[in-house]
């Protein structure tokens, strides 16, 4: 059921109760969780953290704290599964979900006692009617039919074979197809709603309890959203828009030299800011190398498109040395031309404006370097997908809550170079792509598959790295391809999850030409594929474009969805 | 040196004031006493010579009479501030001592403990309505009743006050009463995250 009254009907209600929060890993996730435990600390509610990785995970972290727990908060999970029916739950257990996924499970819509969801009401407006999907009287009937299935002699002496029962009947078939037509229809395509962050903020400034901070971890949301490909840039747009004026409704001081702030609080600015990947933290040459619009526009894979670089860096009037050595040790006078040089020389280089810029937020916090949220988005992201296996993955979950916390400045110069060397990697193996034409037509898609046992595939085994590399691979496919009809084909992109047990992890991802819809029919496909593949593919990711199967059973798997997609 | 002995235990006091209970210094007390029970010997043989008549040995007299206040006033200042840190020690370690600190007390002063574990026992039992009221937890007024703690090790489930069940398991986060969970912190089961 759809909450309408946050505050009524979720959050007065958890009041003197313990609950059980599940948490995704992702960064969006991570900020709303964060929002959500200031708000249960002010109001001393009892509350467990337990981070999901998967919905393997999320069945077993239920069972194992269900125990005395009436209330559980689902964050970025749960919404596509018909929770219910996965988890058994006891009658009183109720659950809360505040996920970005859609479409919504019909059975999550539908519960009224068990299930609420919170979400925007117009986001769900494409759910079908009730009519369509549930038949009350219809119940007894099916298990009737199923019953004379299974028992065909006994069933043939109760068959009547009078007209009412006939219509009946045939009533009730047309009425299925037309269920498992628009159920169909309805799922065909995933994509996500507003940022679960943002609904919690949201949440905190109707209860008043709004602060600086809290809005900063909204606007990670949002950007992690926009950075991580899951919202088309209309939406990340409006949602900047509301937040912007929150942003200037907490950050209102007065002009004059008594009202100015102490430097030790957080500052948070809206910024019109170059989409150059941490180049505040890093070479400017280097952030425009592993910036995928730049990157793809220029080719700079190729030598010609990095003469083109050092032309348009010449233009410019920026010299090597400048742009090769820290971005914070650059001339001040020189940083501070960036950006108008950028906007003033692009258009000659085929940039367009939404290439190199994207209206943002800036932070700054005590005397360290001004940070940016895609700064943020990337240390975190890179934090929760850290490549070292000696660490639990709950381990980076609680490395980037830490990095959220962002008084640990440490801990964010740390994120801040790992991320650093997941952009390296992606642009590494989408250059070693193009250079040995790995990616392959296969017809109705594109397909490539990342190498094992290269250096950077231990990258690609977690799902947010390898999407970005997906989409990197894809666009700059796309410039290099003489082929216009590339642009209409999408691109399953396969990395190798373990060598040891032979399992691999496989992303699909839409077409560039209906990319700003941001909508995904892979997760349909995969799932008819393996059904008529028979091969065992484990949909464990809350995404249902990221799947994992056998390495031996990736062949056979294609031509299935070869043969689906045509 | 006159009363440099019993200087010698004050100074040793001072350097164990950081924390540490010292060593009962038995053997140096007794060199103490000792000295002044010398002393007392000659000042009493000297009063009885300065009574017939010898009053130059007046002064020297008061001299060792001066030396022997000195003697008790450091001896008491050993024991009592000694007593002093065991007491504080009770409010900070709880009524069962650490073996090593144990060591170093006398015999006395473990009866003198036991019997002040035993008096605070029964003022505790008796302030507060039912069960009495334990003085030693919150020595200062805390900060927030609850504080969020995040699991180090596998500990399995643990009970709460109020009947649930709560089960620790390594890198999950709990918002928990500081009463409850404060042991299991000193344990090295959970660890405090300060937000």
């Amino acid at each position: 059921m759809l909450i309408k009254d946050f505050r009524r009907d979720f959050y007065d209600v958890l009041q003197h109760q313990r609950v059980l929060v599940l948490v995704a890993f992702d960064v969006d996730a991570l900020c709303a969780c964060k929002i959500l435990q200031y708000l249960f600390q002010c109001d001393q509610v009892l509350y467990t953290i337990v981070p999901v990785d998967g919905l393997q995970e999320l069945e077993h972290a239920f069972l194992e704290n269900a125990e005395g727990i009436r209330h559980v908060i689902l964050i970025n999970c749960g919404a596509a599964v018909d929770i219910v029916e996965m988890l058994q739950p006891e009658d009183h257990v109720r659950f809360y979900i505040c996920d970005s996924h859609r479409p919504v499970d019909v059975h999550n819509f539908y519960n009224a006692v068990q299930v609420k969801l919170l979400m925007r009401e117009d986001e769900l407006s494409s759910m079908p009617a009730y009519d369509d999907l549930f038949r009350d009287d219809g119940e007894d009937e099916s298990e009737e039919s199923d019953s004379e299935n299974d028992d065909p002699e006994t069933g043939y002496k109760r068959k009547r074979f009078d007209d009412e029962s006939i219509i009946r009947r045939q009533d009730r078939r047309r009425w299925n197809e037309s269920r498992v037509k628009t159920l169909f229809d309805y799922s065909k395509f995933t994509s996500y709603g507003t940022s679960a962050a943002l609904m919690m903020f949201e949440l905190a400034w109707k209860l008043s309890k709004d602060t600086n901070s809290l809005l900063w971890l909204a606007i990670v949301g949002v950007t992690d959203q926009f950075v991580h490909y899951r919202t088309p840039r209309d939406k990340y747009m409006e949602d900047i828009m509301s937040l912007q004026s929150h942003v200037s409704r907490h950050n209102q001081r007065g002009a004059d030299d008594e009202n100015i702030m102490s430097v030790n609080c957080l500052r948070v600015s809206f910024e019109e800011e170059l989409y150059l990947p941490l180049y505040r933290h890093w070479k400017l040459f280097d952030s425009i190398c592993h910036s995928m619009p730049i990157a793809c526009k220029l080719r700079l894979w190729s030598l010609k498109g990095q003469k083109r670089l050092h032309e348009f860096l010449a233009e410019m009037g920026l010299p090597l040395t400048q742009c090769k050595q820290q971005y914070s040790a650059m001339d001040t006078a020189m940083r501070s031309e960036v950006k108008v040089k950028i906007l003033e020389y692009m258009n000659k280089y085929g940039l367009e404006i939404q290439d190199v810029i994207i209206p943002s937020f800036t932070m700054q916090y005590g005397y360290k370097h001004l940070l940016c949220a895609t700064d943020f988005v990337y240390a975190a992201a890179a934090a929760l997908e850290s490549v070292d296996r000696l660490r639990l993955p709950t381990d980076n979950f609680l490395a980037a809550t830490e990095i959220l916390q962002r008084c640990v400045s440490r801990k964010i110069e740390a994120g801040l170079e790992s991320a650093k060397l997941q952009l390296r990697g992606v642009v590494n193996q989408v250059q070693s792509f193009l250079d040995m034409h790995q990616i392959i037509s296969a017809g109705p898609f594109l397909y490539v598959c990342v190498q094992e046992g290269t250096a950077d595939s231990r990258f690609f085994s977690h799902p947010q790295c390898l999407l970005r590399l997906a989409r990197y691979t894809l666009q700059a496919h796309c410039s290099v391809s003489r082929n216009k009809r590339v642009r209409s084909l999408p691109l399953v992109l396969g990395a190798p999850l373990s060598i040891e047990e032979g399992r691999s992890i496989m992303v699909g991802i839409p077409p560039l030409d209906t990319d700003d819809e941001r909508k995904n029919f892979f997760g349909k496909a995969f799932e008819q594929a393996a059904e008529s593949t028979n091969t065992v593919v484990r949909f464990n990711s809350f995404d249902s474009h990221i799947i994992e199967m056998k390495t031996e059973d990736r062949s056979k798997f294609f031509d299935a969805l070869i043969s689906i997609l045509q | 040196m006159l009363a440099e002995k019993a200087l010698d235990l004050v100074r040793e006091l001072h350097r164990s004031l950081g924390g540490t209970l010292s060593p009962y210094n038995e053997d140096k007390i007794r060199q103490v006493l000792e000295e002044m029970q010398t002393l007392y010997d000659q000042n009493k043989d000297g009063a009885q010579f300065a009574a017939e008549g010898q009053t130059d040995l007046i002064s020297a007299i008061q001299v060792r009479h001066a030396g022997i206040q000195r003697n008790k006033r450091c001896l008491l200042a050993y024991l009592y501030t000694r007593l002093e840190q065991i007491r504080k020690m009770r409010w900070e370690f709880g009524s069962v001592l650490p073996p090593d600190v144990k060591y170093n007390m006398c015999e006395q002063e473990v009866q003198w403990f036991n019997q002040y574990n035993r008096l605070l026992a029964n003022y505790m039992r008796s302030v507060g309505e039912s069960g009495g009221l334990d003085l030693t937890q919150d020595m200062k007024p805390p900060k927030t009743l609850y504080v969020l703690v995040r699991c180090i090790a596998d500990h399995g489930e643990f009970e709460t006050q109020d009947g649930n069940t709560v089960l620790f398991k390594k890198n999950s986060q709990h918002y928990l009463l500081r009463s409850e969970c404060e042991h299991l912190i000193r344990q090295g089961v959970l660890e405090h995250i300060i937000q």
